[in-house]
Parts: structure tokens; sequence; C-alpha cells
């Protein structure tokens, strides 16, 4: 049985945090078996919510398998498909299948995805559902009626460290720290003098917010120059690229293992950030490899 | 303005299949400047209709300056084609749905005349700037925010119209995520709020927008322009 997130925050130890994308379909399996290898291994699981815009089943009922298999579940919800009554209703749900960490977050555009003519919801954004999070923890629902039976959930925001202009991100980041956050997952870093900058910036603001950096695992040139044009908020820099293309050919992925390996033991050795949050997309095998890789 | 293209001259001609007798009336609005039913337009309507078969009992033009989504004045206007107006199968409105729906009330509720009447536009967004380029700029939410954001409406120039700064899809040099020629909303913001030295406007965390303002259909009663505007 896994331990309660938001115990591990507390506990001063370097969190490490993955990811596991959901299937196109009722065919779960996969997702359980990534479930199964990951549960113990990692400190909690997110389960991404039609990420990139694509329809997939649901954070929510990937969340309730982790739960059921006594992982620790971190359900993703994203502001582009919902409106606030829904988001509530999840939310409660959530909480009352033993769900207790949530990851708030705006969504990717759904221009990028196979629904693009869907109509986009965006009834709150980021920040206010961190909000709508915490007035639910206190018992009332944000229309301001008092809940039947409360929540208590462990609350979690993104940011991007590298943005470029990095000012406007830094001060809606602002906002979400002063909105209540108790951890933050990081978009793909690569430049850990741009991590420590952003970790430096947020303890000054609020030191007891943990903060765990994004690690994708690259698996190619091609899949990282496909990441820089297409995935919002990912850019992979020009050396890491080079690295990628210096490997032998079908090695790429042992590559990308090693990339991320190294990544992480250097923020834990330099003691960076407060631990990683692993993105090993369509690559969830691969998790423990890269935590062997980063003497993890 | 209703910045506005023209439908498909197919799904015009499907509307009016069956429909011999047709009366078109303009725009001296928005379509004008839209080129989508101004006189030209209008003319060029009629010399379409009639290749595909119809009869056009009148092609009404509207002089520039005087919207059709305005019912004193689409009255005064109509009036002078009232045979037409009862003789005809349809009324192709070349204006904005506005236009359309004041037309079809003032023929029912004036004339008592139910007639079918189609539309000959696509509306794009409401618009502004010209004379050669217009951008969608407002979405009419009934509860302006450009107090709070310098000037620069972040419901309709962010796609997912953020209220408390950028997503963290902001490309390179601050372009959008969603629209990659374009500026972010908010590092457009930023950057105006930096210059009127106003940056502590965006530390304040807005609430969640109150879109029962947008609930539709929305209804204005005014005191009425004095006769004769």
């Amino acid at each position: 049985m896994a331990e309660p997130f938001r115990k591990i925050l507390k506990s001063g130890k370097f969190i490490v945090t993955a990811e596991v994308g959901p299937t196109k379909g009722t065919n779960i399996q996969k997702m359980i078996d990534h479930i199964e290898l990951l549960k113990l291994k990692v400190d909690a699981l997110n389960i991404t919510d039609n990420q990139g815009a694509i329809m997939k089943y649901p954070s929510l009922g990937g969340c309730l398998l982790i739960e059921e298999r006594g992982g620790e579940p971190i359900l993703q919800v994203t502001c582009r498909d919902r409106n606030r009554l829904s988001i509530q209703s999840d939310l409660l749900f959530a909480f009352s299948r033993g769900i207790e960490n949530v990851l708030c977050l705006t969504g990717d555009a759904l221009k990028m995805g196979d629904h693009p003519q869907a109509k986009p919801v965006y009834d709150i954004d980021s920040v206010q559902l961190i909000q709508l999070v915490k007035i639910l923890n206190s018992g009332k629902d944000i229309a301001g009626s008092k809940l039947n039976g409360g929540v208590d959930f462990c609350i979690g925001a993104a940011a991007t460290p590298s943005s470029d202009p990095i000012e406007p991100q830094l001060i809606k980041y602002r906002k979400k720290l002063t909105a209540g956050v108790d951890f933050i997952q990081t978009q793909a870093v690569y430049d850990l003098d741009d991590l420590r900058r952003f970790v430096d910036y947020s303890r000054n603001i609020n030191e007891e917010v943990k903060i765990l950096a994004g690690i994708i695992l690259l698996s190619s040139v091609g899949m990282a120059k496909w990441l820089n044009e297409n995935i919002p908020g990912i850019l992979v820099p020009g050396d890491f690229i080079d690295k990628l293309a210096e490997a032998p050919e079908g090695k790429g992925l042992s590559k990308g293992i090693e990339i991320a390996g190294e990544l992480i033991r250097k923020i834990k050795d330099k003691e960076i950030c407060d631990g990683v949050h692993i993105m090993a997309i369509g690559r969830e095998e691969k998790v423990l490899d890269i935590l062997e890789a980063a003497g993890i | 303005m209703i910045g506005m293209i023209k439908k498909p001259i197919e799904e015009i001609l499907g509307y009016l299949e069956g429909k011999k007798r047709i009366l078109i009336y303009g725009c001296g609005g928005c379509a004008t400047v839209f080129h989508t039913g101004g006189e030209a337009e209008v003319n060029e309507m009629k010399k379409v209709l009639v290749e595909n078969g119809k009869e056009v009992l009148a092609a009404v033009s509207v002089p520039f300056g005087e919207f059709s989504c305005y019912a004193p004045w689409v009255i005064k206007r109509i009036s002078g084609y009232m045979e037409e107006l009862e003789n005809c199968d349809a009324v192709l409105m070349m204006s904005c749905g506005d236009g359309l729906q004041v037309m079809r009330e003032i023929m029912e509720e004036e004339f008592g005349l139910v007639k079918p009447i189609y539309p000959a536009t696509n509306p794009v967004g409401h618009m502004g700037g010209g004379p050669r380029i217009f951008k969608e700029k407002c979405i009419q939410c009934g509860d302006c925010e450009l107090g709070k954001v310098s000037g620069i409406c972040p419901l309709t120039q962010c796609p997912k119209s953020l209220l408390n700064g950028p997503c963290g899809g902001v490309r390179k040099g601050g372009k959008c995520e969603v629209n990659p020629d374009m500026d972010c909303a908010w590092v457009q913001i930023y950057r105006r709020l930096k210059e009127l030295g106003e940056l502590e406007k965006m530390d304040e965390i807005l609430p969640p927008k109150d879109w029962s303002k947008t609930q539709r259909p929305r209804v204005l009663e005014v005191e009425p322009l004095s006769p004769g505007e």
C-alpha cells in the first residue's frame, strides 16, 4: 500500500512521480500493467487527462485503477473540457473513492488534438481551479453552498521554468502560489540553471511548496524535434538533440534513458529541487530503467 | 462591426431550390465594408440568380451608412417594395444574422407576411480595424474586463480566454500556443502594463467569469432616437 502523497511531500525525501498515459478505448490492460509495474516504485502516479487534446480513457478512471491496486494516484484536471459544475462533481467523486491528489491544469488547445471541432470550455483557468479546490477543501462549493461531506485534496499545479519570456509566466506562477498549492510538477526541463533560478524564485515566495522537475524520455532526434514543434511548453535544446544524434543506429532509446538518468542524478546530487516527475510518453515500462540510470 | 464572408453560392442556391421569385436585400453597414452585401454584391447576386433561372423581383441596394439591423430604416426602405415582398417566394438577405432576423420580424409583425428568408453570409466575428485588415476584438461578454488588462481583451485575444496570465504553452519569443503567428495575449498585456507602470494589476487574481451575462438571447430596451433617425 502506497503512502499518502501529502505525507511524502513533508518527508524531506527526494520525490519521484511518474505519469501513465491512458488508452483510447476500454482495453485497459496495458494501462493496468504499467500501473502494476510502477505503483510501488514511485511516490505517486499521474494519469493524464485527454493529453494533447486527444480523446482517451479519463484520468479519473485511471486513478481509480491505481487506487484499487494500492498505488497513490494524482488526478489531472484540465479546464478545457469541463465547466465548474462538472469539475466540482468529479472532484467529489474522486475523493469519495480515495483519490486525494489533484493536478490543476489549463489544458492543451483543441486545435492540436484529434477533435479540433469540439467546443472548448475554459469556463475557469488553472489559477481559479486551484482556488476552487481550496474552497471545496474548506467545506463549500464555489457558489457558497455547504457540502454534505467534504474533501481534503493535496493540490498541485504545473510550471514552465524555461518559458520565453519568463516574466509573465512568473507572475501567473505567483498567483498559483497565492491561490494555494502543495506541489508543482514542471514541464520538461533541460537547463538546470533555469531550473535552479525558478526554484529559488519559488522558495523565496513559499518555502513549503515542493517542486518536481519534469523529465521527458527522449528516444530519437526525430522525437525531440517533433516535441519542439508540436508540444506546447517543451523545448529540447540543440545540445541534447546532438547527444541523441551521437547514439548508434537503434540505440536512441538507450541514449534517451541515459540522458534522463543523468539529468535526474544531477538534480538530486546538486539538490536543485525536491524531486522529479518522469514522463516516459508511450514508454512507461522504461521508467524503472531511468531510475536505475539515475542511481535511484 | 460584424465581420462576414460570403456563403458558397451552392449553399445559397440549395436554400432557394423550388423558389423562383426572389427579393434580394442588402446592407449598408458591415456587409458593405466586408463586400458581402453592399451595392456591388447585391447587383452581382441578382445576375447570378437570374443565370440560375430565378426571377429577381427586386434587388434592394442599401446605401453605405444604413445598416439593415436597425428596424426603423428597414421598415422605411422595404415599404417601397411591398408588391415585390408580397409576391416573392423567398427573401435572400445579404446581411448578417441580425439583419436577417430583423427583416423576418418586420415581415411578420409589421406586414403579416410569413415567408422563407435565407442568409447569404457567414458572420465570423465582432471585428475592428480597417480599411484593409480587420481583427476580432470583442465577444460581448457583458462585463468588460478591458479596464483591468490595459485595453487588450484576453477573452478574445487568448484562444483559451484565460484571465490570469499565459498558459504554459507559450512558444519561444512569446508567440501563442494555438496561433503561432500571434503574440500571446498575456505577453502583450504584460508588455503594455509594464509600459504603463501598472504591472501590479497582473498580480490580482481575477475570479471565474460570470458567463451568465452571456446567456442568450439578450434583450435591451432603450429610449428611441429622435424620429427620422
